[in-house]
């Protein structure tokens, strides 16, 4: 596992993200990072705020077609966070905060599904009022990013607990 | 001739507030006693508009004191105490006129719901907007005392010089506990993720509000769209919140750091589009189906130009700029 951490760590490219001077090297990578942050969790949060009941009048069949965005902001992120953990390989492989944060993103995206098949796929959807279930979903959506944008954000602050950049 | 610097600035902005905060006063308060909504509305327009000239009037003057005591060595006639006071003074006041602005901002959200100001809201916008011109005027006259010996009164003038009067004084004393210096380690990563929650926040409004004036998911109505902006608003007030927490902590990474210049240069421009959206009726009538017009188009490609931008120029702080 080190030893695939300090290739990872080592390959050409991760290098180059780590150690160039380049603005376009690694700031510009972690700004991709936090844009598609905003995207992903905007469009999401702005849905499940939606179902929890603020802003009631607006109807919940056209907010669907702003899943796009929320897809390209979680695509952004899906590259963007594989390049920045290959170029601190042996760091963050080794940091149960980085581990966290995954299974916040895997949960969060199990609820993002479960919402748009039980709500925006529901053919009653703006025609009756939602059910408790939805509101639930919705609830453990936000709580799901707030923990992954957390653990992500410490990711700066928290050190591994295991191996050390030596 | 020297060129123009970021103390300048201060000179030019700070009598700002004070001043314009009488007219607004007057307005608002007018509007309330003879029942005219117009003129209440050109208060809360009024105090919108000084929250957001607030920021660079405080902002600068951490860099007026550093012109004025290059290297926190002051010249003679000039003192430190005073200074101190003066920006536990500013800090007040603005925070205070923050939240003014915030409640006048809310008043002219409601506005367009009810036509009528809701009963408690007038109510907190004349008491922050009292306050706030209370403390500010203070503030001001404290301000003016740290060049103008004449005007201080013989005792002040009498008291000895405190030796570290540097470290004195709310401000200071909040920007230390905010940077770890008492031992507490976890508020600016605390901070730092509020920092992105807001910004979350103010992206719901940013993205399903702007994006559907530029003409997706156009089975929105504006009407109904206009529900969201108070979740907009708090993301904000989430992140100047934390944001002034970072500042009060290491002023030196931002205050002649250009990138956190243009940052703020950014938000006073995404505070005249809040604006425009809160004013211009045009917006207001749109309905499901229907197609922004024009002018609302350009507007909300501004507002989504403007806050990305606000969110580069504050992540590119530690890589362009000096900070961390």
């Amino acid at each position: 596992m080190m030893e695939f951490a300090q290739w990872l760590e080592n390959t050409g490219f991760s290098t180059w993200v780590r150690e160039s001077p380049r603005i376009w090297a690694f700031p510009v990578i972690l700004l991709i990072h936090t844009i598609g942050m905003a995207l992903c969790v905007g469009v999401s949060a702005g849905i499940n705020f939606r179902i929890l009941g603020f802003a009631p009048s607006l109807k919940l069949s056209p907010m669907g077609r702003m899943f796009p965005i929320l897809w390209l902001g979680f695509w952004m992120n899906a590259i963007t966070g594989t390049i920045l953990v290959m170029q601190d390989a042996t760091n963050k492989l080794f940091n149960i905060d980085f581990y966290l944060k995954m299974v916040f993103i895997a949960l969060a995206l199990v609820v993002l599904r479960m919402i748009r098949n039980r709500v925006f796929l529901d053919p009653q959807v703006d025609k009756v009022p939602l059910s408790a279930n939805a509101k639930t979903l919705a609830v453990l959506s936000l709580v799901f990013w707030v923990g992954a944008i957390t653990c992500g954000r410490l990711l700066a602050y928290v050190g591994p607990i295991v191996g050390s950049v030596g | 001739m020297e060129s123009l610097n970021l103390a300048h600035f201060h000179l030019l902005l700070n009598h700002l507030p004070t001043i314009s905060f009488v007219v607004a006063l007057c307005l608002y308060f007018a509007g309330l006693v003879n029942g005219s909504e117009s003129l209440r509305k050109v208060g809360l327009v009024l105090f919108f508009l000084i929250a957001v000239v607030a920021l660079p009037t405080y902002f600068s003057g951490s860099a007026a004191e550093r012109a004025l005591c290059p290297e926190l060595k002051c010249p003679p006639g000039v003192s430190p105490q005073i200074m101190r006071k003066h920006e536990d003074l500013a800090l007040f006041s603005f925070v205070l006129m923050e939240i003014t602005g915030f409640f006048s901002w809310l008043a002219l959200w409601q506005l367009r719901k009810t036509t009528k100001i809701a009963g408690w809201n007038w109510a907190v916008v004349a008491l922050f907007s009292i306050a706030s011109f209370g403390v500010v005027a203070l503030a001001a006259a404290e301000g003016s005392g740290i060049r103008h010996p004449e005007i201080r009164d013989a005792a002040e003038m009498a008291l000895p010089a405190i030796e570290d009067a540097e470290s004195t004084g709310i401000a200071r004393s909040i920007g230390a506990v905010m940077a770890g210096n008492t031992g507490i380690g976890w508020l600016w990563p605390a901070s730092e993720t509020i920092h992105f929650i807001g910004l979350c926040m103010l992206f719901i409004v940013v993205l399903i509000v702007d994006l559907r004036l530029l003409g997706m998911a156009k089975g929105l109505p504006f009407k109904a769209l206009y529900q969201l902006l108070p979740v907009g608003m708090l993301g904000f007030t989430l992140n100047l919140t934390t944001g002034l927490l970072f500042f009060l902590a290491a002023p030196g990474q931002y205050v002649n750091n250009i990138e956190f210049h243009r940052k703020i240069v950014l938000i006073i421009l995404a505070g005249f589009n809040v604006l425009y959206f809160m004013l211009v009726d045009e917006t207001w009538a749109i309905g499901p189906d229907d197609n922004a017009p024009l002018r609302t188009k350009i507007a909300a490609a501004s507002a989504i130009f403007l806050w990305i931008g606000i969110l580069y120029y504050g992540h590119m702080l530690p890589f362009l700029g000096n900070a961390f």
